[in-house]
C-alpha cells in the first residue's frame, strides 16, 4: 500500500509542477507572443504583474518531485538519468536562463537590453516545457535503460509528449491569465486572453489527439490503458474539460474556469501515470521492484504529511494574500 | 597530475563531471549565507523599527529584505541545477545510496517551500500587511533556513561517514532513519556550517556599510546597519574557533585520510608538527611552509606522543593523491588564517565597545571590517574545499569512489554542459552585480533625496505596476 501511496505522491508532484509552472510557463509563451503593440505591451505588464509573488514556489514542485523520484524510487532515477539526461541537461538550461532572465528583464537598461531579456525569457518558457514533457514520453515509450541515450531521449513519443506540454502551458496560462485581468478590472484584457483560450485550446486538442495516436502506434498496452483500462477516467476527464474550459471563455462565463483549467491539465499528467502503472519503467521496472526500503518509506510519508500540514496553510495564505492584492505596492 | 591515473581514469566523463560539481556547488555556496542567515538579521532590525519605533532600522529592514529575497532566487535557482546534477552527472550514486540520501532532502523539501512562500509574503507585504503581522510572519523564515541547512548537511554528513544502510549487491536493503540522518559527521559539520553562515551574513552586510564608513558617511543609518550585523557574526566568532577545533579534532578519527591530507602528514608518526602552508612533493616531503614541531599531535591528543596517521597508511586508490591532498591543505589553511583574523577583529571591537561604550572609530578598524564580509566568503569557499576534496576519491566515504558513481555520458556532452552553465553563471552573476549596484545607487539617492520607496523597480517587489491602470 505505502510503495502505491508514496508513488501517487510522487505523480501528484509531476501534477502540481505540470499545472503551477505550467501557468507560469504559458504565460512566458504568451509573452513571448505579445509583439510590441501598445496592446501587446499592456498583456505583458499584467503578465509581469501576475507573475512575479508566486513564481518562485511554483518551482519548488519541481525540486519536489525530483527528491521523491529518488528517495523513493532510487532505481528509477538512476535509469531515468542514465538514458535521458540530453533531455534533463537541456531543459534544466532552459529553467536557469528563464529565471535569470525575468528577474534580470526589469533592470535591464535600455530598450534592446530589455528585448534580448524579453526574447531569451520566452524562447526558454517554451522549451523548458517541452523537454520536460518529452522525459515524461520517453519513458511511457519503454526506451528507457535500452538502446542509445539519444534514440531513448528523441523519438515519436518524446516529441508527442513535448508538443501537448507546449500546447497545455499556453492553454493553462492564458486561462489564469484571463482571470488576472478579471481581478485587475482589465476588460480589454479578459477578451485578449480570452480568444487565447480557445486558439490555444483548439492546438491543445489537436496535438493531445495526434499524441494518443502516436501512443497507439508506438506503446499499445499504453494506449489500451489509457483508452479502456486504469487510466481511462481521467483521459476522458480531460477530453471532457478542455471543451468545457473553452465553451466558458467563448460564452464569456468565468465561474469555475480555473478549476476546470487545473482539472484539465492534472487530469492529462494522470491519465498517463495510471495507465501506466504499476510500471514505472513500461515492461522493465515497477513501483514494488523500484521501492526504496521500509524506513524510507515511512519518513517520506511522514515528510508528506508535514508538507500538508505545514506548507498546504502558508501556500493557501500566500495565494490568498495575493488574489486580495494584498501583496502589492499601492497605486502612485 | 598526469602521475595520478584517478583524475583520468576509465570513465570518460569524470574529469568534466567533478569540475561541473565543483563550479555549480562552489557558486552555490556563496549564496548560502545570505540565504539562511540574512532574513534573521532583517528581522532583527524590523523588530528594532517595530518595538523601539525606531523609522531607521525599518527603513535599513526594508532594504535588507529587497536584497534578501533577490539574492534568495538566484539561490533558488543554482540549488535547483544541483538536484538535478545528482542525476545528469552522479546517477549511480543516486541509485545506489538515493533512498538514505534523500531523507535529508526530502526534509529540505519542506524548508525550501516555506521559504520561498514566506519570502514572497514578507517581500510584498511591507505596506499592506500590519507591522507586527509582518514581523510574525516572518519569523518562519529563520527557523525554515535552519531547517534546510540541517536537512543538507545531514546529506553531505551521510556522504562523509555514512551510517544506518545495510547494502546488498549494491543495493540498499534496509535503512534506519534516524542513524541516516544523525551520521557521525553531523554533530561538527551542522554547528560550523550553522555558524560560519550566519558569521559569513553578518560580516558581509556589515561590510557593505564599512565601506559607506570610509566614504564619510557616519549617521544613525549607517552606525545601525553596521552595529547590529557585525556585533552578531564578532559573537559568533570565538564560538566558531572551538567547533571548528572539535570538527578538525574529530575528523582525525573519523576521517584520517582526509584529516592526513589537512595536514600533509605523508606517514604515520608520533611528534607530528603542525605545518603551516607548504606542500608535498611526489616523493612525500613538504616543501616550504612553517613546521611547528609536535603542535598537530597537540591538538589532536593534547600530548606529543599522539600518533596521527598519514597518508601512506591508506591503499593509493583510498586516499587523495597529492595535488588533491596539497589543495585541502592549503585551503583548510586558509580558512584557519581568516577564522584566527576574524577572532582579532571581534575582540577589538568588543574591547573598544566594552571599554568606551561606543563603536570603534579608527580608520583600519573599519578598513579590516570592510574585508570581513570576503573573508568570511572565502572562508566558506576554502571549509567547502577542505570537506569536498579531502574525501578523495570516494564520493561517499569508504563505500563508493566518484569514479564508481560518473554518468555513462560522453565526456563531450558534460564538457559543453559545463561551458554552457559557466556562461549562464557568469551572465547571473553580472545581471545580479549589476543589479545590487542599481540598488546601492538608488538607495543613496533617496537618502539625499529622502524618498521611501525602497523597493521600486526591483525585480520581486513590489510587483510591476500595469500599464495603463495608474492614475
Amino acid at each position: 500500500m505505502a510503495p502505491e501511496l508514496i508513488a501517487l505522491v510522487l505523480l501528484l508532484g509531476v501534477a502540481a509542477y505540470s499545472i503551477a509552472g505550467g501557468v507560469d510557463f504559458g504565460a512566458g509563451i504568451w509573452d513571448l507572443l505579445a509583439g510590441t503593440s501598445p496592446r501587446g505591451r499592456e498583456a505583458r505588464a499584467l503578465i509581469d504583474h501576475a507573475m512575479a509573488p508566486v513564481w518562485e514556489v511554483n518551482n519548488v514542485w519541481l525540486v519536489l518531485s525530483i527528491v521523491v523520484c529518488w528517495t523513493a524510487f532510487p532505481a528509477l532515477f538512476q535509469a531515468t538519468f542514465l538514458s535521458l539526461y540530453p533531455l534533463f541537461a537541456l531543459a534544466l538550461i532552459g529553467l536557469i536562463l528563464r529565471g535569470a532572465f525575468f528577474a534580470f528583464r526589469h533592470v535591464a537598461e535600455d530598450a534592446r537590453e530589455h528585448r534580448l531579456a524579453d526574447l531569451v525569457f520566452g524562447i526558454s518558457s517554451v522549451l523548458t516545457p517541452f523537454f520536460f514533457a518529452c522525459a515524461l514520453g520517453a519513458i511511457a515509450s519503454g526506451r528507457v535503460g535500452s538502446g542509445s541515450a539519444f534514440e531513448a531521449s528523441f523519438n515519436p513519443m518524446s516529441i508527442a509528449f513535448g508538443l501537448v506540454s507546449v500546447a497545455a502551458t499556453a492553454f493553462s496560462g492564458a486561462s489564469f491569465l484571463a482571470g488576472d485581468a478579471r481581478r485587475y478590472g482589465a476588460p480589454e484584457m479578459i477578451d485578449y486572453f480570452r480568444r487565447r483560450i480557445l486558439a490555444s485550446g483548439l492546438v491543445l486538442i489537436a496535438t493531445g489527439t495526434v499524441a494518443l495516436a502516436v501512443i497507439g502506434l508506438e506503446a499499445p498496452s499504453l494506449f489500451r490503458s489509457m483508452v479502456a483500462g486504469r487510466g481511462v477516467v481521467f483521459a476522458l476527464a480531460t477530453m471532457v474539460l478542455t471543451p468545457a474550459v473553452m465553451l466558458l471563455a467563448w460564452r464569456g462565463m468565468y465561474r469555475w474556469f480555473r478549476v476546470l483549467t487545473v482539472g484539465a491539465v492534472g487530469s492529462m499528467v494522470f491519465a498517463w501515470g495510471f495507465a501506466q502503472s504499476p510500471y514505472l519503467l513500461p515492461g522493465k521496472l515497477t513501483i514494488e521492484q523500484a521501492i526504496a526500503p521500509p524506513a524510507t518509506q515511512t519518513v517520506l510519508l511522514i515528510v508528506t504529511v508535514a508538507l500538508v500540514v505545514l506548507v498546504a496553510p502558508s501556500l493557501a495564505l500566500l495565494l490568498y494574500l495575493d488574489q486580495k492584492n494584498t501583496l502589492e505596492s499601492p497605486e502612485p | 597530475m598526469i602521475d595520478s591515473p584517478l583524475w583520468l581514469a576509465a570513465e570518460p566523463a569524470l574529469l568534466p563531471s567533478r569540475i561541473q560539481m565543483a563550479f555549480t556547488l562552489a557558486v552555490h555556496v556563496l549564496l548560502v549565507p545570505l540565504g539562511v542567515a540574512f532574513p534573521a538579521l532583517t528581522l532583527v532590525m524590523e523588530g528594532i523599527g517595530i518595538f523601539r519605533n525606531n523609522p531607521v532600522a525599518l527603513r535599513i529592514a526594508r532594504r535588507w529584505s529587497v536584497v534578501m529575497a533577490v539574492q534568495f532566487a538566484v539561490g533558488a535557482v543554482t540549488g535547483t541545477i544541483l538536484s538535478f546534477e545528482f542525476g545528469i552527472l552522479w546517477p549511480r550514486m543516486m541509485g545506489r545510496y538515493g533512498a538514505a540520501l534523500g531523507l535529508g532532502f526530502a526534509i529540505e523539501g519542506i524548508a525550501f517551500f516555506l521559504e520561498a512562500i514566506f519570502i514572497g509574503i514578507y517581500l510584498y507585504g511591507w505596506r499592506r500587511l500590519a507591522p507586527r503581522t509582518h514581523f510574525l510572519l516572518g519569523l518562519v523564515l529563520p527557523p525554515a533556513g535552519v531547517l534546510g541547512t540541517f536537512a543538507v548537511l545531514s546529506a553531505n554528513a551521510f556522504m562523509n561517514t555514512p551510517g544506518g544502510v545495510t547494502v546488498d549487491a549494491g543495493q540498499v536493503v534496509d535503512v534506519d532513519a534516524a542513524s541516516v540522518l544523525f551520521t557521525r559527521a553531523l554533530g561538527y559539520e551542522f554547528w560550523h556550517f550553522l555558524i560560519a553562515v550566519y558569521m559569513t551574513a553578518g560580516f558581509a552586510v556589515a561590510s557593505v556599510y564599512a565601506v559607506a564608513w570610509l566614504r564619510g558617511r557616519r549617521d544613525d543609518y549607517v552606525r545601525l546597519a553596521f552595529a547590529v550585523p557585525f556585533t552578531i557574526a564578532a559573537a559568533l566568532t570565538p564560538i566558531q574557533l572551538v567547533v571548528g577545533d572539535l570538527s578538525a579534532r574529530a575528523l582525525a578519527g573519523d576521517q584520517p585520510q582526509k584529516f592526513a591530507a589537512m595536514e600533509v602528514t605523508w606517514t604515520t608518526r608520533d611528534h607530528n608538527p603542525e605545518v603551516i602552508l607548504g606542500w608535498l612533493d611526489g616523493s612525500g616531503q613538504v616543501q616550504l611552509g612553517l613546521a611547528v614541531p609536535s603542535l598537530n599531535s597537540w591538538l589532536v591528543g593534547y600530548s606529543p606522543d599522539t600518533v596521527i596517521r598519514g597518508l601512506t597508511d591508506f591503499a593509493e586508490d583510498a586516499r587523495p593523491n597529492i595535488v588533491e591532498a596539497n589543495i585541502t591543505h592549503l585551503a583548510f589553511d586558509v580558512m584557519i588564517g581568516l577564522g584566527l583574523a576574524g577572532a582579532g577583529l571581534a575582540a577589538w571591537y568588543f574591547w573598544v565597545l566594552w571599554r568606551r561604550r561606543r563603536l570603534p572609530d579608527s580608520t583600519w578598524f573599519f578598513r579590516l571590517a570592510s574585508l570581513a564580509g570576503a573573508g568570511c566568503y572565502l572562508a566558506v569557499e576554502t571549509g567547502w574545499i577542505t570537506t569536498e576534496v579531502g574525501r578523495q576519491p570516494w564520493i561517499v566515504y569508504d563505500v563508493m569512489r566518484v569514479s564508481d558513481a560518473v554518468t555513462e555520458a560522453p565526456a563531450s556532452f558534460v564538457w559543453t554542459m559545463l561551458a554552457t552553465l559557466v556562461v549562464v553563471y557568469s551572465l547571473i552573476g553580472y545581471f545580479f552585480v549589476r543589479l545590487l549596484m542599481q540598488l546601492g545607487a538608488r538607495w543613496r539617492d533617496e537618502d539625499a533625496r529622502a524618498i521611501e520607496a525602497p523597493e521600486e523597480g526591483a525585480p520581486y517587489g513590489p510587483r510591476p505596476r500595469r500599464l495603463g491602470h495608474g492614475s
